[in-house]
């Protein structure tokens, strides 16, 4: 308590300085770029796990079916280990050379693989809602598969894949967090950094705000995008 | 010229047999008209045609040229691919719900399969398409998307998306079935005018007024099997066959 006030006396609670706010932006920044990478790759990735899902080829199904397990039915925070920690580790025993990962490349890594998993099944959700009719029109056609799922069949999920997509980002930014297990400073870390070193909870707050700024603003813009891609639905 | 024949064809789904023993040619030009009850092969029979399903036993020729034979659901003969790929874009199919692609305006309904199986130049792709939409009366609709159509102009559309691949034949499954009563007509009147052209059709159809005005022959199929066929007057005014008899009947 007495530490407390010291700083409370100092006047330094409400007022950001400059080091504290580029701490600040340079957190927000990490936070942003994880989640970012994260998207994509997860997208793109997704739509390769996807398509595994639905072939006819039991190698490529079987592979997407694990790879789904795994990553869905494991701790975030675990995938996060796995690469950062134990991939080393593991290279260690196997070479005898040591190696360490960069901790920000082994966030990008494990957020995108984790994404990849959740967005597959969103991915596979919004192609199988797709009528039956509309591959078989394009069969009909002379389309092959291919030219069928990349020209008819996806372009039509876009609409239905945007909602999610704002969901998986808005959750994708939240759970970075972690990444303070593995010497990142985020924005969450930055600012608890702050706090415990001041003791004032006015940086909690900070935290807040920006989240809630982030997430509002990814909330608005995929709201739009969705309206927009709506634009052949009457 | 022979445009389809189909030999002994035979399909099953699991246990339950659907085709047994379809034989079944039809002439260039010619417009064979189809009915019968649900559930009795109709469409099952068009879909084999062009591979949608493959057959569980038989042969189909399209132009005189083998693009299945299967024994037992194996293959009999390997074709190749590609021959099999190009006798199938031979038939144009128009579906019951239409299926257009909704993400995609109507010229580009049209011009796509053209485009990518084709890979026609794109001028060209449109010109055609916009000769196709002005025969089926919906030029000035080109740019819309389908859903801001009716079922009838849908549907006209996706009779030119279907010719836009210059197919010989064109299956129609149920065109009109799907639309309201008032609509009926502009969908039959689009495939009386190409009967007119001497297109080769077949059309599965519960329409049978049109049927007796344009087919060259009507087949009715009984649980997988063509009971009857001859002219319109001959299977719609005067069936010999009792289940073709009873059938009429429901239906009118
Ligand atoms: N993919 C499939 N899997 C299993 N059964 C099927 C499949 N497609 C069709 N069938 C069955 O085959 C039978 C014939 O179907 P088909 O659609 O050819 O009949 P149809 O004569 O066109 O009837 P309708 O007038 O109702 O369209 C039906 O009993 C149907 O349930
Ligand atoms: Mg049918």
């Amino acid at each position: 308590m007495g530490q407390c006030s010291n700083f409370y006396d100092e006047g330094k609670i409400n007022v950001l300085n400059e080091t504290q706010l580029w701490a600040i932006f340079d957190g927000t920044i990490v936070t942003l770029e994880i989640a970012i990478v994260a998207i994509i790759f997860g997208a793109i990735f997704g739509v390769v796990v996807a398509l595994g899902r639905l072939s006819k080829n039991k190698v490529a199904n079987v592979l997407s079916w694990f790879y789904i397990w795994f990553f869905r039915g494991t701790p975030m925070l675990l995938q996060l280990f796995i690469i950062f920690y134990a991939i080393p580790i593991i290279y260690l025993d196997a070479t005898g050379i040591t190696f360490t990962v960069n901790p920000m490349i082994a966030a990008f890594v494990a957020f995108s693989l984790n994404a990849t998993a959740y967005l597959a099944e969103i991915i596979r959700a919004a192609i199988e809602s797709i009528d039956g009719g509309q591959m078989e029109a394009s069969k009909a056609l002379g389309m092959s598969y291919r030219q069928a799922m990349t020209k008819i069949i996806i372009p039509q999920t876009y609409k239905r894949l945007v909602a999610p997509l704002g969901n998986e980002l808005i959750m994708l930014l939240k759970d970075t967090s972690l990444v303070s297990t593995i010497a990142l400073f985020d924005l969450l870390r930055t600012t608890k950094t702050m706090a415990s070193a001041t003791g004032s909870w006015i940086y909690y707050i900070y935290a807040a705000a920006i989240y809630l700024f982030l997430t509002t603003i990814i909330q608005v813009v995929f709201d739009m995008m969705e309206k927009k891609l709506g634009i052949y639905e009457r | 010229m022979s445009m389809v024949k189909l030999v002994n064809v035979r399909k099953s789904f699991g246990d339950l047999e659907v085709l047994k023993g379809v034989n079944l040619e039809v002439q260039q030009g010619e417009v064979v008209c189809i009915i019968g009850a649900s559930g009795s092969g109709k469409s099952t029979m068009l879909r084999c045609l062009n591979q949608l399903e493959r057959i569980s036993d038989g042969e189909i020729y399209i132009e005189d040229v083998l693009s299945d034979k299967r024994a037992n659901n194996k293959d009999l003969m390997k074709i190749d691919p590609a021959t099999v790929q190009s006798l199938c874009t031979e038939l144009g199919m128009v579906f019951q719900n239409f299926n257009l692609f909704p993400h995609l305006t109507v010229m580009d309904n049209v011009t796509i399969a053209p485009l990518i199986v084709k890979k026609t130049d794109k001028k060209i792709a449109e010109t055609r398409a916009l000769d196709l939409l002005s025969m089926v009366g919906l030029s000035e609709k080109k740019d819309e998307y389908p859903s801001r159509l009716s079922g009838g102009q849908q549907q006209r559309v996706a009779i030119a998306r279907a010719l836009a691949m210059d197919p010989k034949i064109m299956m129609f499954d149920e065109p009109t079935s799907a639309l309201d009563p008032e609509l009926v007509g502009e969908v039959l009147a689009t495939m009386r005018q190409l009967a007119e052209k001497g297109m080769t059709m077949l059309i599965v159809t519960h329409e049978i007024g049109f049927a007796r005005e344009v087919a060259d022959r009507v087949i009715f199929m009984d649980s997988g099997v063509i009971c009857e066929e001859g002219t319109p007057e001959e299977v719609l005014l005067n069936p010999k066959e009792e289940r073709t008899k009873s059938f009429l009947n429901k239906i009118l």
